[in-house]
């Protein structure tokens, strides 16, 4: 036996060297040739001055919203309404992680992918032509874009890549909000400014957002919402791979299969939707009100004549915990305080701000 | 006890020794084939795997009132397209069927010499022992590939059977030629196949580890549900893309339009990394192990 213990060398090194390789290649991808300094204002303006519209690329999105896992929930609201079926896939495209692909050649002609297991969901925008197509049920609903609000239009699906939200975050950039440069950071291979958002507010959910601007472009490539007392992203969208080619045409011609259940629908006339688009899109659109500044922000959505959001779906019941005058949706970044006379409340402030703001 | 690598060769110049082994290799390597396809039990296995894709075309084509199942949307799909009962058929087969089998041949490749009294008689012919390391894993891929092979092409040929057969839609919503649908079936095979080469490394060390064939077997196959299981479980997420299993369904990404090519590399990579630390193992295993039967 003492001869060979040699023999067992092979074995004790194949692990490490596995290691090392895997450890290897996250120390490559950190590792990175620092961009020339800039200060907040000259990052914010690289942003704004951002010119792609051409790309392709992989996003991944997680988030940590502290609510339960959507899909869990899924099988509740097969029976329900259709409204109950639209808020559990706007709760699932919020509360799961997901791998989606981008396709987008200048403004009108983009496609998103929603790879999922054994299936994916579809958005393709070809110049006047928007599709969804919904591989798991063969389904797919076809809208013509009206001509007067061209590019104006979005699909839920791209409302989640970086840019589009880092757009938001970055349009709302106002004197409440304290603008940094952190250290360079690498996203898909690409070196960015690291630019960091501090809320000036103590009392918003929100406690920082970073987003990655591509040093070459401006391209957002990374957004992350923290929640106040969290130190891992509540929210986390971010580029994996990218290539500013042009894609392939033919990506973006689309025609539903055959066997596939087409819906034929009218854009709906869409207003400001209310915070980051959770509260779900009615047949109306009430006018909601806003209150507040910055990010203590609170959109109300008066009560409305037809049932926005019947409240005894179990849906909505496993959700929300009831408190005095209403019911709350409580995630780490966004309250929503549904009244028990039907208006809706929603921002990213704790549910006292809400309970006083609708008192009064 | 003695290490047989180099001790039985006669000494000869270095050159033709070494050609002389790599034929020996080949030669060996041809003969492992012949001996491992020539068993009745490698056909009986072959022939259950190709029933599950057939079973499935049947019993669609009975009950086809068209409602739609639980079960993944393969399953509805292929009374539109015979095409597809291939990949409907590698969907059930991966989780159960194919580890099932794969644990068999790899559990076997040692300890099924070791059993019969073989293995001693195989190294004292001029055969190293890594050599039969070697030969015994690449007749155990093989055997994955012809495995994954007969699952698809049994369920390609029972689809153009009993389905009509047409241009095949994408998960992305795009439809492809019946060209291009046949050699993303032969990808999705290949995936498989390669999906299946980190089992069939445990199973080879599993097998160094014990003379007892069946024990072998067994626990090559129970890894692999633990595996699924962990793999299932949110409280282990951490662990789950180190789990040989982690990437065995994700050949859905190659029916995408543009085909996603990511989850092939890293699964090709994870089952590289574990074909590399068990085979390691094995080697220390056997090369130490005394050879008594």
């Amino acid at each position: 036996m003492p001869r060979t213990w040699h023999r067992w060398i092979p074995a004790a090194a194949a692990p490490v060297v596995v290691g090392a390789v895997v450890l290897g290649g996250v120390f490559a991808a950190s590792a990175s040739a620092d961009p020339a300094d800039k200060t907040p204002q000259q990052v914010l303006e690289l942003a704004a001055s951002s010119t792609v519209d051409t790309f392709s690329g992989t996003i991944e999105q997680s988030s940590n919203l502290g609510l339960p896992d959507a899909s869990g929930l899924g099988g509740t609201g097969s029976s329900g309404s259709s409204n109950d079926g639209d808020l559990s896939s706007a709760l699932e495209l919020l509360t799961a992680s997901h791998t989606l692909r981008v396709y987008v050649d200048g403004p009108t002609q983009s496609r998103v992918q929603i790879l999922d297991d054994m299936a994916e969901r579809d958005a393709i925008r070809n110049g006047d032509d928007l599709w969804l197509y919904d591989s798991k049920d063969a389904s797919a609903v076809h809208s013509t874009v009206p001509a007067d609000a061209s590019g104006s239009t979005e699909t839920p699906a791209e409302a989640l890549t970086p840019a589009e939200l880092a757009t938001k975050f970055l349009d709302a950039v106002d004197p409440s909000t304290k603008v940094t440069v952190g250290d360079p950071v690498k996203v898909a291979g690409r070196s960015a400014y690291d630019l960091i958002l501090t809320p000036d507010s103590s009392t918003t959910l929100v406690s920082r957002v970073d987003i990655a601007v591509d040093a070459d472009t401006g391209l957002p490539l990374s957004v992350d919402v923290f929640a106040q007392g969290s130190s891992d992203p509540a929210f986390h969208v971010a580029f994996s791979s990218l290539s500013l080619d042009a894609p392939s045409a033919d990506l973006f011609d689309f025609t539903p299969p055959s066997g596939t259940d087409v819906t034929e629908k009218a854009l709906p006339n869409r207003a400001d939707a209310p915070a980051d688009g959770s509260a779900p899109d009615a047949g109306s659109h009430p006018e909601p009100t806003v209150t507040g500044t910055g990010w203590d922000t609170i959109v109300e959505l008066p009560a409305s004549g037809d049932a926005t959001l019947p409240s005894d779906t179990s849906m909505l019941s496993q959700l929300t915990t009831p408190v005095e005058g209403g019911h709350v949706l409580q995630t780490t970044l966004l309250t929503v305080l549904i009244t028990d006379d039907g208006r809706v409340l929603a921002g990213a402030v704790p549910v006292d701000s809400l309970l006083a703001a609708a008192a009064q | 006890m003695s290490s047989s690598d180099s001790g039985a060769t006669p000494v000869r110049s270095g050159l033709t020794e070494r050609r002389n082994r790599r034929s020996v290799g080949l030669g060996f390597f041809a003969s492992e084939l012949a001996v491992l396809f020539r068993r009745r039990r490698t056909w009986a296995m072959l022939l259950a795997l190709a029933a599950v894709p057939i079973l499935i075309a049947v019993a669609v084509r009975i009950s086809s009132s068209g409602s739609s199942g639980r079960g993944p949307a393969f399953i509805d799909s292929i009374t539109q397209n015979g095409l597809f009962v291939g990949v409907a058929g590698l969907t059930i087969a991966i989780p159960l069927f194919l580890p099932l089998t794969v644990g068999v041949v790899s559990g076997d490749s040692i300890a099924g010499e070791a059993n019969t009294a073989t293995l001693r008689y195989l190294l004292v012919s001029p055969v190293g022992r890594i050599r039969l390391l070697v030969v015994k894993y690449l007749a155990a891929a093989v055997f994955c590939l012809a495995a994954t092979l007969t699952l698809s092409i049994a369920g390609i040929l029972i689809g153009i059977a009993l389905f009509p057969v047409g241009p095949v839609t994408l998960l992305s919503g795009d439809t492809v030629s019946i060209g291009d649908s046949l050699v993303r079936s032969l990808l999705i095979a290949l995936y498989a196949t390669v999906s299946l080469l980190g089992l069939s490394a445990i199973g080879l060390f599993i097998s160094t580890l014990t003379d007892a064939p069946v024990g072998a077997m067994a626990a090559t196959v129970v890894l692999s549900i633990v595996a699924q299981v962990l793999d299932s479980l949110s409280q282990t997420e951490w662990l789950h893309p180190w789990l040989f299993s982690h990437y065995w369904l994700n050949f859905a990404d190659l029916l995408r339009q543009p085909i996603e090519w990511s989850s092939f590399g890293q699964n090709a990579l994870l089952q590289l990394g574990y074909v590399f630390v068990f085979g390691a193992l094995a080697y220390g295993r056997f090369s130490s192990k005394d050879i008594l039967s």
